[in-house]
């Protein structure tokens, strides 16, 4: 695990169209070089092929706008904690977080005492789940920036210690209640969009409650304020940075705190979709933190820090859910879980293998 | 980077015996005796406030339990010096656990020929991931989520939607009970012992494993000093892909006759775990298999602890957590001190 970005060859293309660069090759280098550029046109293969199937009869569901409308409640979890990883991925020095899984699990426990056995409303009930998550979010974030550990052990440490503390602290038990319950069909459900919505199929509403503000701010963040210029910055070369005046330290740090608040939310969109809070909700199975890294790196997030791009990554989101929404309709009987699993280990490799030959060839993604 | 305690073996015409005397840090680290202390501290609160915990049982099952994880962790070990991680390990046991189960249900097979099965395909999955990332030149955490999902598919497709019932005692010789020990120990702890000392001659004491670590301090100067960094790479993926075939036969052993879907879950962590307990750099470059051995013991005393006192098991995660903030904390700080150490001497 390099901890200095690699040297890329000097680019052989850097002079573009203007030195009679044919189209093929542009085209090309925009495939290899753009993220958002592939991941549209891989969402467009997938949704074709799956149209065409689904036309010919080869799928045992109707693969339409009402389900990939209804895949978008998967979206709202994966894509949030995806730009989550992205900050800490982009703050550079192996930064990642393996405990964000785990930071769920603790933090929509914690939500569910707050909402259900305190008895606080929801709106103070959401700001403890995002409080909780930004602590957890600060123990990595000293461990990391403060101390200096590896970010991947000092969230493999946490990885444990939340999912310990979370599976503990109720006795394995769940948190169920009216109030929980209720939030489920007041959170979970899907609504028809004013005006146009007549002709579209119904949104869950977890999209415009919890996935847009967070990629907007998240957006915000990274494109529009000096903190942004400052995370990049820290994660492209951490040591320029510092001699620049950057507090690279706190930097660092503010990711992993804005990724645990952003996990706190996401425990609240997953309590109310379960309708009770379960204590391995962000753990059970694979875990929340294989695919939200997998969403990352396939979005064009540099493992190695500095790059990134909030479209490339929610554009990934969507490519993964659709594809995981049209999978078990293409698959006889019950493995289609089994090859969901095998897409996405497929699809991590090959944007992996892609984004250290994009490197060597390009100097990188954008 | 951390600085490479190991350099590579000297050359042909280099000062002989002497000199390389010299460069070969102790045989035990600071970390390795703290370790030590400190198992020994649990074993004796353990013995003084729980009733069952010097007795033969307890004591068997501690280190017949620790076998899978600790033999994983000597490959692991190798890897992390590497400068590499493999998170795939759960899955490539639950395939060759899957593959070993069939086998013993259908065929009649001998132990030797089971054993050599699960090591073959786990060598196989190993050489995936080492040509991935070696040639690939991609960084080793994404490649190996990777195919730890494709593994997790093979082997499910394997198992068929079902669990493997039914499976013959033969493995029962790497088990706790009576068949399985060796001088009064569980036979696959003193495996796992042997493949432990094996594995640190052959990384202190010959060049070839010396080129681990001089992979894992700078892969840049080792290519030029003509270490093929790439081969030693995948060489590293490999030995850790065979003893995760041998430790998901040590599993089959320690469990029932019937073989679940979940088999091996969470020994990529355990193992993680017990090698960064045990004082290797998970920068690469520095770290011993007697520390990654300790690491397992620890954490196995940890978990059995748990269990004795009767608290939630779930509580020994938790524990385990803490170890490993305190044991790389402590490598942190005498790293510090080292620095500070050799700007003095300047």
């Amino acid at each position: 695990m390099s901890t200095t970005t690699p040297t890329p060859p000097a680019p052989q293309a850097s002079s573009p169209a203007a030195t009679g660069e044919s189209v093929g090759s542009r085209v090309l280098r925009a495939l290899l070089t753009q993220r958002t550029v592939l991941i549209v046109v891989l969402l467009v293969a997938v949704l074709v092929t799956f149209v065409v199937m689904d036309a010919g009869g080869y799928l045992t569901g109707p693969y339409d706008g009402d389900t990939l409308a209804a895949a978008l409640i998967n979206l709202v979890p994966l894509a949030m904690l995806a730009l989550a990883e992205m900050l800490v991925i982009v703050s550079g020095r192996g930064g990642i977080d393996l405990s964000i899984g785990s930071t769920v699990s603790l933090t929509g426990m914690i939500f569910g005492f707050a909402y259900q056995s305190w008895g606080l409303p929801l709106l103070p009930a959401i700001l403890v789940a995002m409080v909780a998550g930004g602590l957890c979010g600060a123990i990595n974030g000293f461990l990391i920036a403060y101390l200096g550990f590896p970010a991947l052990i000092a969230t493999l440490a946490t990885y444990y210690g939340y999912a310990s503390i979370a599976l503990v602290i109720n006795d394995q038990k769940p948190v169920t209640g009216d109030d929980i319950a209720g939030l489920y069909s007041s959170a979970a459900q899907s609504v028809e969009l004013p005006l146009i919505g007549a002709n579209l199929p119904d949104i869950p509403v977890g999209v415009f409650y919890f996935l847009l503000p967070t990629v907007v701010v998240v957006y915000l963040v990274m494109a529009r304020t000096a903190y942004g210029r400052r995370l990049f910055a820290t994660g492209t070369n951490d040591v320029a940075g510092h001699f620049a005046g950057i507090d690279v330290r706190d930097t660092r740090f503010k990711a992993y705190v804005l990724a645990g608040v952003i996990a706190g939310l996401v425990a609240v969109v997953t309590t109310a979709q379960f309708a009770s809070a379960r204590p391995d909700a962000g753990t059970s199975g694979n875990g929340m933190a294989l695919p939200a890294i997998t969403i990352a790196v396939l979005g064009g997030v540099a493992i190695t820090g500095g790059i990134a791009r909030v479209a490339g990554v929610v554009l990934a989101g969507l490519l993964v859910v659709w594809l995981n929404a049209g999978i078990p309709l293409a698959i006889e009987g019950n493995d289609g879980p089994q090859f969901q699993l095998l897409a996405l280990g497929a699809v991590l490799i090959f944007a992996a293998l892609l984004n250290g030959l994009t490197t060597r060839r390009y100097g990188g993604t954008r | 980077m951390s600085t490479t305690t190991l350099p590579p073996a000297p050359a042909a015409d280099a000062p002989p015996a002497k000199i390389r005397r010299r460069v070969l840090p102790s045989p035990v680290t600071g970390q390795e005796l703290v370790l030590i202390g400190v198992i020994a501290a649990l074993w004796l609160l353990l013995g003084l406030f729980t009733n069952g915990f010097f007795t033969e049982l307890t004591l068997i099952s501690l280190l017949g339990y620790m076998a899978p994880v600790a033999a994983i962790g000597i490959g692991m070990t190798i890897i992390i010096i590497t400068g590499g991680i493999d998170v795939s390990v759960a899955a490539g046991t639950m395939v060759c656990a899957v593959i070993v189960a069939k086998t013993m249900v259908n065929y009649e097979t001998s132990v030797p020929v089971l054993v050599l099965i699960a090591v073959a395909v786990g060598a196989v999955l190993g050489l995936i991931n080492g040509v991935l990332i070696a040639y690939g030149r991609v960084q080793a955490i994404i490649i190996t989520f990777g195919t730890a999902n494709l593994f997790q598919f093979v082997g499910l497709q394997i198992f068929g939607s079902n669990t493997v019932n039914g499976i013959p005692r033969d493995l029962k010789v790497f088990g706790i009970g009576a068949e399985g020990r060796v001088l009064g120990l569980p036979l696959a702890f003193v495996i796992t012992i042997v493949l432990a000392a094996l594995a640190w001659v052959y990384l202190r004491h010959t060049a070839g494993g010396r080129h681990f670590y001089a992979v894992g301090g700078d892969a840049h100067a080792a290519r030029l000093a003509g270490v093929r960094v790439q081969r030693r790479q995948m060489l590293a993926y490999v030995i850790t892909g065979a003893l995760v075939g041998l430790a998901a036969c040590f599993t089959i052993g320690l469990g029932t006759s019937t073989v679940q879907q979940n088999i091996g879950s969470g020994t990529e962590l355990a193992a993680i775990a017990a090698v960064v307990i045990g004082g290797t750099s998970i920068m690469g470059g520095r770290g011993s298999v007697l520390g990654t051995i300790l690491g397992a013991l620890l954490v196995q005393t940890v978990s059995t602890g748990v269990t004795q006192l009767k608290w939630p098991s779930q509580l020994s995660d938790l524990f385990v957590g803490i170890a490993i903030v305190i044991a790389v904390g402590a490598d942190l700080l005498r790293e510090r001190a080292r620095k500070n150490k050799s700007r003095r001497a300047r």
